[in-house]
């Protein structure tokens, strides 16, 4: 059932069913991912391009374990809809970079690689202009989800078909301000 | 003036210059300190309330990202981006664009913009006239930082983290020419 506003309230117990990745967890694995980053971009200086709107935690800690300089910038992508669970068709932009990225190199910042639908539009549009580089970096991937090949540079949890909430993961819009990833009860899925 | 707003300690940069040049303004403790106290600030004010959290893009994700994982009421979030006011502009040039507006009708709701920094307010402003016509139930402002020197419009903050005097910052998300953005701390230039 989906989530209303007198449930949310009640608070996140009411819909975990158990914690996924504890917070020191995700902490201690953004600082490995940032190293390897900082590392592998030695000498440059990318450009994070995050997807609106579930990135948006994982990004502001990870560009703080970085120790190179680095760019930032935004994307958001609609594709299904407000409420809409399934991913699919074909994604509209609405707010496009601020930068241009032609010659730069661009890491994509994600919260989660599902289907790959939207993914695979982002990196086919980065594409077409022209980027010295261009990969992506994700927090969570589902691979048993896939159904687009996406290239994946970065991932910092591979997790089974369950669904999950938390820091920057929603549920019906709720809870994702936790600072830790949860699976929710079956109930509520 | 609301107690947090009254209560906004006044910081000076150090004489001292770090090692990369910049002066210290304010160090990541005192910074994760007084995100704890507006988070419980927010808690106790919008107890039973639905809260819809607005970040300003794009320097508002780092304040955004930390002061929601230390909420415990219900809250969802959203993200507008617009255009803020170039300091060399004339009158005719003063009001921001909106570059990604929010997802969903606010009627009825209890919006919390929140902003990484308040300077001549003009950006402000215009953003709470423009959502104020969609009639929220309430309508407050967060902010980390305020330049009190620099205002020319009068901007009601709520939740303030910090004042500051009128000085180039950078860090804990904001940039200087997308430079600094990532540091754990905010500087003065």
């Amino acid at each position: 059932m989906p989530l209303t506003e007198t449930l949310a309230q009640q608070g996140y117990e009411l819909v975990l069913d158990r914690v996924l990745i504890d917070a020191p967890t995700l902490q201690a694995r953004v600082a490995e991912l940032g190293a390897q980053i900082s590392a592998d971009y030695a000498g440059k200086t990318p450009l994070l391009v995050c997807i609106l709107r579930g990135g948006v935690m994982f990004l502001s800690d990870l560009s703080r374990a970085l120790t190179i300089p680095h760019h930032l910038d935004f994307m958001a992508v609609s594709s299904y809809g407000v409420g809409a669970r399934l991913t699919r068709g074909s994604p509209r932009i609405t707010l496009d970079l601020n930068t241009d990225v032609r010659g730069r190199h661009v890491l994509i910042v994600e919260d989660i690689v599902d289907s790959g639908h939207t993914l695979d539009h982002v990196l086919r549009l980065l594409q077409a202009r022209e980027p010295a580089s261009l990969r992506v970096c994700t927090l969570l991937d589902k691979p048993s989800r896939r159904e687009v090949y996406v290239p994946i540079a970065y991932r910092g949890f591979e997790i089974p078909d369950e669904f999950v909430f938390g820091y920057g993961l929603d549920l019906d819009e709720y809870f994702r301000n936790l600072p830790f990833i949860g699976v929710v009860k079956k109930e509520y899925q | 003036m609301s107690e947090l707003q009254r209560s906004a300690p006044f910081v000076q940069p150090s004489e001292k210059r770090l090692p990369n040049g910049l002066r210290l303004l304010i160090d990541e403790a005192t910074l994760a300190a007084r995100v704890r106290e507006i988070a419980a600030q927010i808690n106790t004010d919008y107890a039973d309330k639905d809260l819809l959290l607005v970040g300003i893009l794009r320097g508002g994700f780092v304040f955004l990202a930390d002061l929601i994982r230390h909420l415990t009421v219900a809250c969802t979030l959203d993200f507008m981006c617009v255009t803020s006011y170039e300091p060399g502009a004339r009158s005719s040039n003063r009001s921001p664009r909106i570059l990604l507006d929010l997802r969903e009708d606010i009627l009825g709701k209890h919006v919390l913009l929140v902003e990484d920094i308040v300077d001549s307010g003009y950006t402000f402003d215009h953003l709470l006239q423009l959502l104020r016509t969609r009639e929220p139930a309430s309508l407050k402002v967060c902010a980390l930082l305020s330049k009190p020197a620099r205002r020319e419009v009068p901007v009601p903050i709520d939740y303030l983290g910090f004042e500051i005097p009128d000085l180039f910052v950078c860090g804990y998300g904001i940039d200087a020419d997308e430079r600094y953005r990532n540091l754990p701390y905010v500087a003065a230039l």
